[in-house]
């Protein structure tokens, strides 16, 4: 049920942001107010394609309360701001990196979700708690490697976006002057985040409680350093 | 042509007596045979299992002649010639039909809300309808009970959570593990409650089963009837690579795993959630390990502890259900087209 009506609110969202994408003629990430809806629907887009396997859809309960949280912020007056002029860019790459870097963070938002999941659940186990939620909810097993997957999968469409950002920033006349940009500064400074938790949990088993803690831990510094970061940015805030 | 329940049942009679009239499967088509050439009955069903023993039957007969017939029938079968008192009872419509319902349920069952009671009598019923001691009524008797049953399981909670030690250990695995086909368990100490726990996490999949035990005799033969393999016990701690659930009740006075000793192994299994059930007494596992990282450990108070409140929200729902109970059994006797006037033998339901 709760799937269904994700799906439904999917489709509405969808079709809002094609009416807005084809008005500016590309991908609708212009200003914070359409990153932050399109952050939402990318999530919400993780989520319907994980949850087509019923034992993961119970990430939905979790995930639901934080888009509506982000839904909330990005009806704050001043985010939908007029686009300015931008730099010349093509609108393809610039979309195509738009949207890999979205995917990415709703990977990664995802990731955090289960990681809250799983912090509730072995809580609960370890203190011996008995809790309604602690029947319906799946086994921390299950959560962890939700978790894990997820955040390598964003960690993936992280360095594709990035790499389409290079692309995109070639196409314009001396590229070198962005190069201390705040946000692509901040960018590679969240890939390393991000690449330090996977060889943390791959290489040196770091898994449970400490993977779980840096999941939130890196989703919740990206959430609030994400738009300072675009205010600073020349390139990404004209 | 009431629906009529006789028997006796762990709230009626002590084992000791129940033994004495329990029939075995086999005998069951020959027993129902003879019940109806003798006129006990036109449609009958015999469920015996270890709690009760009890015959669910339409007759021609008025009840009270119906019950004696029952009655004689049950005592000769058995040859019993002690003397009884209150051990047999004897239910007519609606308590009858309430009483079967009750039954699927597991509203009557000692384990309160339990299920295998349901299994036990669809398969005394199909017993019954493949040799063909059934009739119109009684099938729709005993497939309303079905009905009732999966409505109860449902719409109330009467069957959530665990109420024994050892299920409340395979359910908190299952919180734990993903499968249970692929982890590692390990019995250290062959007892009773330990052995039934092993049991338990079979039923549900688990496959790599180690016993070790002081007595390597013990170890063995427990390892055989689990279908594991049996360790040395000085060596167990050599096969805790492979482990990820630890159950212990050994008598040893002292820890046999304590924190320091844990800690070196847990990094061995790569941090791997760990499930330590230690149901000894005195304790087999120092506390403070539950303060490592990853692992999970509960002691026999703590599963008792989560059994009986589960028991507790159990005995919460059984208002519920029996509300339930009545309206189904109320609708089925409706159904059967109004009661007659006091004094003369209701209609049965089914009448077609």
């Amino acid at each position: 049920m709760s799937y269904l009506l994700l799906l439904l609110g999917f489709g509405f969202h969808t079709a809002a942001m094609f009416l807005r994408g084809f008005r500016l003629d590309r991908c609708p990430v212009t200003n914070l107010y359409e990153a932050t809806t399109f952050a939402m629907w990318t999530i919400v887009a993780v989520y319907l394609i994980v949850g087509l396997w019923a034992r993961l859809r119970f990430l939905g309960a979790f995930a639901s309360p934080v888009l509506f949280a982000i839904g909330v912020f990005a009806l704050m007056p001043n985010l939908d701001a007029l686009h300015g002029k931008r730099p010349e860019l093509p609108a393809a790459w610039t979309s195509v990196h738009a949207a890999l870097m979205s995917l990415s963070y709703g990977a990664f938002g995802l990731s955090a979700v289960a990681a809250l999941m799983y912090l509730t659940q072995e809580r609960n186990l370890k203190f011996h708690k008995l809790r309604a939620v602690f029947t319906l909810m799946p086994p921390i097993q299950r959560l962890e490697t939700a978790a894990g997957r997820l955040l390598a999968s964003g960690f993936i469409l992280l360095t594709l976006g990035l790499l389409s950002g290079v692309v995109d920033l070639t196409h314009i006349n001396n590229p070198h002057s962005y190069r201390g940009d705040p946000k692509i500064v901040w960018s590679i400074g969240v890939w390393l985040l991000y690449l330090g938790l996977i060889i943390m949990r791959w290489r040196f088993a770091q898994g449970g409680r400490r993977f779980a803690l840096s999941a939130i831990g890196s989703f919740v510094f990206v959430l609030l350093t994400f738009w300072g970061t675009n205010v600073l940015s020349p390139l990404h805030n004209p | 042509m009431p629906l009529v329940v006789l028997g006796l049942s762990h709230h009626s009679s002590p084992v000791t007596v129940r033994e004495r009239f329990a029939f075995e499967e086999a005998r069951v088509p020959a027993a129902l045979q003879s019940l109806r050439d003798s006129g006990g009955a036109d449609e009958a069903v015999i469920l015996s299992t270890c709690n009760r023993v009890e015959i669910y039957a339409f007759t021609q007969r008025e009840p009270p002649a119906a019950f004696a017939a029952l009655r004689e029938f049950l005592v000769t079968c058995h040859d019993f010639r002690d003397p009884l008192r209150d051990e047999i009872y004897t239910l007519s419509e609606p308590q009858s039909v309430h009483h079967l319902f009750k039954v699927a349920c597991g509203l009557d069952s000692m384990v309160l809300g339990e299920t295998e009671i349901l299994g036990q009598l669809k398969k005394a019923y199909d017993l019954a309808l493949q040799n063909g001691h059934t009739g119109s009524r009684l099938n729709k008797a005993f497939q309303r009970a079905f009905n009732v049953a999966k409505h109860i399981r449902t719409e109330t909670n009467i069957q959530r959570g665990s109420v024994s030690v050892g299920s409340v250990a395979v359910e908190l695995a299952e919180k734990i593990f993903s499968r249970l086909g692929d982890r590692g368990v390990m019995v250290i100490g062959a007892g009773d409650t330990s052995e039934k726990t092993a049991r338990a996490l079979l039923s549900r999949g688990a496959r790599n089963i180690l016993v070790t035990n002081r007595s390597q005799d013990k170890a063995i033969a427990l390892a055989q009837e689990l279908g594991g393999r049996a360790v040395p016990f000085e060596d167990w701690a050599g096969e805790f690579e492979s482990i990820d659930i630890i159950i212990s009740s050994t008598s040893a006075r002292d820890y046999i795993l304590d924190r320091a000793r844990l800690g070196p192994l847990m990094k061995l299994r790569r941090n791997r959630p760990l499930l330590l059930i230690d149901i000894a007494v005195p304790r087999d596992i120092e506390p403070e390990v539950n303060f490592l990282e990853n692992v999970y450990l509960y002691n026999i108070d703590d599963l008792q502890a989560i059994a009986d409140d589960y028991l507790k929200q159990r005995k919460e729902e059984v208002a519920r259900c029996e509300q339930i109970i009545r309206e189904k059994a109320e609708a089925l006797l409706a159904h059967a087209g109004g009661r007659a006037p006091s004094g003369s033998v209701r209609p049965a339901f089914g009448h077609e």
